[in-house]
């Protein structure tokens, strides 16, 4: 067996698929995309390089930094809102048990297997001003007039609330998942002890959860950055630029603009941006090694 | 020798029955597929039901040649159209004759060049074709004259006493009377962004008397200082602010915007010709459809423009693909479509609204009112405008300011930062 492992043949063709899908599937596209960024290139017919002309004008593209505003204030809701109740909830399931444990399970998972397209539209009814049941929920309990969910100041916090519904699910199971694999005999221990819930959670829990945390967090980062579908169904980026997220001008760039080399420029800051915030995260979450005592 | 004679006389047999064979194979036509790529995604009423009609029609007197539809709506037809320009253009598709759609697609060479001396008796309206021509090469051919209007209640007017106004000033009063009545004056798709700049546009005519020139030269020099452009961005801020539009009206869909209006929500409905179809649908309420009128854009105070000088253009048309394997067939049925006897003809007895070729042939004396007011309102028209301004530019310029006109009709941005910001979206 390791006398197989040492052939190099055998480990090419290991390592051969792999490779491949990552030079075809995400470098050539990455290196495609710097290349038509520095063209004027519409998306059809012929282009002419222009350099770092679409950086420069990026640079100062007030919408692309409203996007980009939009997209990291999305992230830090994820961290700051969406995360913190899941493991609250997640940690509730493990205690309570019983029939309520897989029952509650399914229902926090449930927004997650709807179709984007059918969510976006459902809450689109629900935000309607004129006939939507938010508000009519409110005029039961007496309040006059009817609210625009998706004015210019509200739309940003709209969007939040359905993004931070939407993706509750997963993140509970996963911090669900992380919870069960805690060894129960330290909960025994700090039982013993004489640790209450609150500190059961925060120094057993919350500690031992620390690499599902990592992972969670940096794929919520990563999702919020990436956050399309769900925005261009639901408010397309509007009113204005109100609701304009990093991916959906990209998108209206590229694609509707008839800017294809313009919006390849906002894609490759788009990747380093990406690039960056996994970096970051990584660097923070990163196990400090204890240091060794000097005999 | 017997034998032989026997396997002579079988070979000449199986020859010539394999001949004939072939013989029947070739007087019989190929099989033809031709792919229509459409921007009407409901093929049960309106222009949809039409083109269906058309297709459905055009395969049994062909039954070599099968049409394959597929259907987008408009946004979503817009994206793939690119897509497809570059792999490869379905047969026959669906475009606009507007420098903000054709300028760059024509640019990219994806479409056919047609015959203008084919359509000679096919009783286009004067100039409609002028949008679809480069260089002075026709590349497509426009279906509907449209225009820009007012849908209202009628009923709904008459019972609360109110009367369709004349000018600006009076829809503005009408809208806040008829808000005090606890509903909606005017539905409007301002998620869409295109129906409000139509609506600037439609301001923008009724202050000018013609803007072509206007709207030409501030588009070449990326430059929307005319005070004109000020003026009509400014009166579409009165009405947002006045609250002639429904709640939340920046955000809200064509679907949703027309529901209001055949729910009998709203009072009225800001959209093109197009949607005289309402008048026939019975999905819509009786007591509604048939009390569906129109009024164009009222005058506006000092404006050139008069009451009868009105928002109308050709827009929407069909092409066929540069690269089609079966262009000859895709003209073929193309040229079909157009017999003034398919698309004018059926469009005309669907209530769809006017078409870009003359339809006094197939006029009945039984159409609904609307249709009847359409048409008097196209025949007493003394001037039209022409392509409105969102899609006089390029396709950044469109899309700048289908964005750009939600934020300065809620006050986001005021109306200079609006018109420099649309402005840069030229150069």
């Amino acid at each position: 067996m390791k006398k197989m492992y040492s052939n190099k043949l055998v480990i090419t063709s290991l390592v051969l698929p792999g490779l491949l899908l990552f030079v075809f599937a995400i470098l050539a596209p990455i290196c495609l995309s710097v290349y038509y960024s520095l063209t004027n290139y519409s998306g059809m017919g012929s282009w002419d390089m222009i350099g770092l002309e679409n950086y420069k004008t990026l640079a100062h593209d007030e919408a692309f930094f409203t996007a980009l505003r939009n997209s990291l204030f999305l992230a830090i809701g994820f961290i700051c809102i969406q995360h913190p109740l899941a493991i609250i909830v997640a940690a509730i399931l493990d205690k309570k048990g019983g029939r309520g444990e897989s029952f509650f399970r399914c229902v926090y998972f449930i927004p997650n297997v709807i179709s984007v397209a059918v969510i976006a539209y459902l809450w689109k009814f629900i935000y309607n001003p004129n006939f939507g049941l938010l508000n009519n929920i409110l005029k039961l309990f007496g309040h006059k007039g009817n609210i625009n969910w998706f004015s210019p100041q509200m739309a940003i916090w709209s969007v939040l609330v359905v993004l931070i519904w939407h993706g509750f699910g997963w993140g509970m199971l996963i911090y669900y998942s992380g919870i069960k694999n805690i060894d129960p005999t330290l909960y025994e221990a700090a039982a013993i002890d004489g640790a209450n819930p609150r500190q059961t959670f925060l120094r057993v829990t919350l500690p031992l959860m620390k690499p599902v945390i990592q992972v969670n967090v940096t794929m919520a980062v990563i999702s919020a950055l990436k956050q399309m579908e769900t925005v261009y169904l639901l408010t397309n980026g509007g009113p204005g630029n109100a609701t304009q997220f990093t991916a959906t001008y990209l998108y209206q760039q590229a694609f509707k603009a008839f800017k294809y080399g313009y919006g390849n420029a906002i894609s490759v800051v788009f990747i380093i941006i990406c690039l960056l915030a996994t970096v970051v995260l990584n660097k923070i979450f990163e196990e400090r090694e204890p240091k060794r005592r000097v005999q | 020798m017997k034998a032989k004679w026997w396997s002579v006389a079988l070979t000449a047999a199986m020859v010539t029955g394999l001949m004939s064979g072939a013989t029947i194979y070739a007087s019989a036509e190929e099989p033809v597929t031709l792919k229509v790529f459409s921007n009407l995604p409901d093929r049960k009423n309106g222009q949809g039901l039409v083109e269906q009609m058309i297709i459905d029609e055009y395969m049994e007197e062909n039954p070599n040649v099968t049409i394959e539809v597929e259907a987008l709506d408009e946004e979503a037809y817009k994206t793939k159209f690119k897509a497809y320009a570059m792999e490869g253009m379905p047969d026959v598709v669906n475009i606009w004759g507007q420098p903000s759609f054709l300028d760059e697609v024509l640019e990219a060479g994806v479409l056919a060049e047609l015959n203008e001396d084919d359509y000679a008796d096919y009783k286009f309206i004067e100039g409609s074709l002028e949008g679809f021509k480069k260089d002075g090469k026709l590349y497509g051919l426009p279906r509907n004259t449209d225009v820009a209007v007012f849908y209202y209640n009628q009923k709904m007017f008459e019972d609360n006493g109110w009367s369709v106004p004349s000018t600006y000033d009076e829809l503005l009063e009408l809208g806040k009377t008829i808000t005090e009545a606890g509903m909606t004056p005017v539905a409007m798709d301002g998620g869409d962004g295109w129906p409000m700049a139509v609506y600037l546009s439609d301001l923008l005519y009724k202050i000018t008397g013609d803007y072509k020139e206007t709207v030409a030269n501030a588009v070449a020099n990326g430059d929307f200082s005319d005070e004109a452009f000020a003026q009509a961005t400014q009166l579409l801020k009165d009405a947002a602010d006045a609250g002639l539009f429904q709640v939340g009206y920046d955000s809200q869909d064509y679907g949703t915007a027309m529901n209001l209006f055949t729910n009998g929500q709203a009072a009225m409905f800001y959209m093109g010709s197009w949607e005289t179809s309402m008048a026939l649908n019975e999905d819509i309420p009786e007591e509604i459809r048939t009390n569906i009128r129109v009024f164009t854009m009222p005058t506006v105070t000092d404006g050139a423009a008069s009451a009868t000088d009105i928002e109308a253009w050709n827009g929407g048309g069909y092409a066929v693909s540069a690269s089609s394997e079966v262009k000859d067939e895709a003209i073929k049925f193309l040229n079909f479509m157009y017999q003034p006897d398919k698309l004018s003809k059926y469009g005309w007895e669907n209530g769809v609204g006017m078409s870009a070729q003359d339809q006094t042939d197939y006029m009945t004396g039984e159409e609904t009112e609307l249709m009847k007011q359409i048409v008097e309102i196209v025949t007493n028209a003394t001037s039209v405008s022409g392509t409105p301004v969102n899609d006089c530019g390029p396709s950044a310029f469109k899309t700048s300011i289908e964005s750009e006109i939600q934020s300065v009709s809620n006050g986001t941005i005021d109306v200079d930062t609006f018109l420099g910001n649309i402005g840069t979206a030229c150069k």
